[in-house]
């Protein structure tokens, strides 16, 4: 069985490499790492008689420094919001037709408006959504409720919490939790942020990205600062002992974009292929797949009620109302980088 | 007479860090848990995982083609190298040897950012093709540094002899010296297969659409997968076949050098 599926794929790379194989049109996707169902990648594939390529990248950053280094052919890209803004100000982003996307002009959800950076779609279509909260340990929190930014104070979790390794998301909370926007750009009020996440230094066990899933899960830790796709898998697995919480002072929203470049090959299929991701049963499967919800209201009313019973998935309304989007702050990332350096270098 | 214990405590302090990560990932493969932090029971499911992954096996294909193709590649233009550096001295040469001698001192990142240029420039559309040409290129000096290693002890007097029975150069090179230079070639190919199935810098400037190689997919799956433990299968694997090639490299290394080979020594004047 393996085998064969090793030659075929052998058969094909060879094809691929003297171009005698049957000539169909390929569509290159350049996406995170498992961040889409390749059980809709076939379907696709099947029904447009096409083929679909899917390369990844880790980081907005790196992605972009190949594609202006003039790393062409992709026909969707998904980046972050604040990166399509970027993308879109150096003119590398192909302006969408909306006429060839019914589905996300029938589906996509209006509630979700406020949480993307550019609601009038333009050039980017949203692919999902995912917010920062509190991860936490039901089983270990000794009836503390946890539903602020002030927990990371609170002694009794000393030496068993994490705050993110990510001066915009854990500068963010400290803002946040004073009462302000988590893109202010105002000294004064990045000073007192900064006096709290010194605060929260000494309570916390380290600031980490990673591994704070495995102290969650295995119950080293009891609070972790995380994103909600990454916390919903974990959830998932062990939903009697692990929660999620938004804290009530508000936390920041992200969103994945989906974009077609300049320098797209296939513009009609590409086209063809963010439609059918909004098509609702495929967006219900790819949002199971991903932990995070896509703003498609037809595709969210079908999931089954475990998903959309988890509030990392699928937050209730009143409070998405509380998110705020990360904003690009241009040359006021400086200040930011600057503050987070004492809290770094402060022992 | 009472044996001092340093040598000892220090082999295994060495040991000991070198070996150990390894264990932990392999170990970390079979974990039923998804975070590798505590033991949770022997599972296969990563690796059933893993195997069932069209995308890793799609990039793993990549990679061995590519790193096929650079070997040959390299093997061909690296040998032919090594032998115009061994058999001419001259100014030319040393520049020859300088440029050789190049890519393995320049910072890896150096050479991918160049060359991405270079094909930007030249408006090549980047591809396997491109990572090819990459890898080929960082090759060619392992290649050659390993078979001028090997011809520093070849005995010319042997091509001398060959010539004076009636051999021409083409005939001698063919039936004495390429001979006895193959185990040179043979790990220096192995090297540089090693070397090219493993490069992430270069190859990830160079890379186009639908050329992910593995190492690409690894790490884009580091950093944002939550099937984690199929890394660790997938090292575990690409580990167990590294170490085999650097095993068959080590032995073609070892090869005595005979002092001459097998036909003269039979067929030569009695």
């Amino acid at each position: 069985m393996k085998n064969a599926h090793l030659l075929a794929m052998l058969a094909l790379a060879a094809a691929t490499l003297t171009g005698c194989g049957p000539k169909k049109p390929t569509l290159h996707l350049y996406t995170w790492s498992d961040y889409l169902d390749p059980e809709l990648v076939t379907a696709f594939e099947e029904a447009n008689g096409c083929r679909v390529k899917v390369d990844t990248f880790d980081s907005n950053e790196t992605m972009y420094a190949k594609v202006q280094a003039g790393s062409g052919g992709y026909d969707i890209i998904f980046p972050s919001s604040y990166q399509v803004s970027l993308m879109a100000q150096n003119n590398m982003l192909q302006p969408l037709d909306k006429s060839l996307l019914p589905n996300v002009v029938a589906n996509f959800d209006p509630s979700y408006t406020r949480v993307i950076l550019n609601p009038e779609m333009t050039y980017n279509v949203p692919y999902a959504v995912t917010f920062t909260g509190i991860a936490y340990r039901k089983d270990k929190t000794a009836g503390i409720t946890v539903d602020s930014w002030t927990s990371f104070d609170n002694p009794a979790f000393k030496g068993r919490s994490s705050l993110l390794n990510d001066f915009r998301e854990t500068m963010g909370a400290a803002l946040k939790s004073l009462g302000y926007s988590l893109n202010s750009t105002q000294p004064e009020e990045l000073q007192k942020a900064c006096d709290v996440v010194l605060r929260w230094k000494k309570n916390i066990a380290k600031f980490d990205n990673e591994q704070y899933k495995t102290g969650i899960a295995s119950g080293e830790f009891v609070l972790g600062h995380g994103y909600s796709g990454d916390i919903a898998q974990v959830m998932l697995e062990d939903p009697e002992n692990i929660g999620f919480a938004f804290p009530k002072e508000g936390f920041t929203a992200a969103c994945d974009e989906m974009v077609i470049p300049k320098t797209a090959k296939e513009l009609a299929l590409a086209h063809a292929f963010i439609n059918f991701l909004y098509d609702p049963d495929n967006a219900c499967r790819n949002i199971q797949y991903i932990c995070a919800p896509m703003p498609n209201s037809k595709g969210i009313a079908k999931l089954p009620q475990a998903y959309r019973n988890n509030p990392a998935i699928l937050p209730p309304a009143e409070i998405l109302a509380k998110a705020e989007v990360l904003k690009d702050l241009g040359a006021s990332n400086a200040l930011y980088s600057k503050v987070w350096d004492t809290i770094k270098a402060t022992e | 007479m009472k044996r001092n214990p340093f040598p000892l405590i220090m082999l295994v302090l060495v040991l000991a860090f070198l070996y150990l990560p390894i264990v932990v990932l392999t170990s970390n493969s079979f974990n039923l848990s998804r975070f590798g932090g505590t033991w949770e029971g022997f599972t296969l499911k990563w690796y059933s995982q893993l195997f069932n992954d069209s995308q890793v096996w799609a990039a793993f294909i990549n990679s061995l083609l590519i790193a096929t193709g650079a070997t040959l590649a390299s093997c061909l233009l690296g040998t032919t190298a090594a032998l115009a550096l061994h058999r001419w001295r001259s100014r030319l040469q040393n520049i020859h040897y300088g440029l050789i001698y190049t890519p393995l001192v320049i910072p890896e990142i150096l050479m991918g950012i160049s060359l991405l240029l270079t094909f930007t420039a030249i408006g090549m559309n980047c591809g396997l093709h491109t990572i090819l040409l990459a890898h080929t290129t960082f090759c060619i000096s392992y290649v050659t540094m390993t078979v001028l290693a090997r011809l520093q002890d070849f005995d010319d007097s042997l091509i001398e002899a060959a010539r004076d029975l009636g051999a021409n150069a083409w005939v001698s090179f063919r039936r004495v010296q390429f001979p006895l230079l193959l185990p040179g070639i043979i790990s220096g190919g192995l090297l540089a297969f090693t070397l090219s199935i493993d490069d992430f810098v270069i190859t990830f400037f160079v890379a186009g659409p639908g050329s992910s190689t593995l190492p690409l997919k690894v790490y884009s799956m580091i950093k944002h997968s939550p099937k984690l433990p199929v890394i660790n299968c997938l090292s575990t694997v690409m580990l167990l076949f590294t170490f085999a090639l650097v095993l068959t490299s080590r032995a073609f290394q070892n090869l005595k050098q005979p002092k001459a080979p097998n036909g003269l020594k039979n067929g030569g004047h009695a």
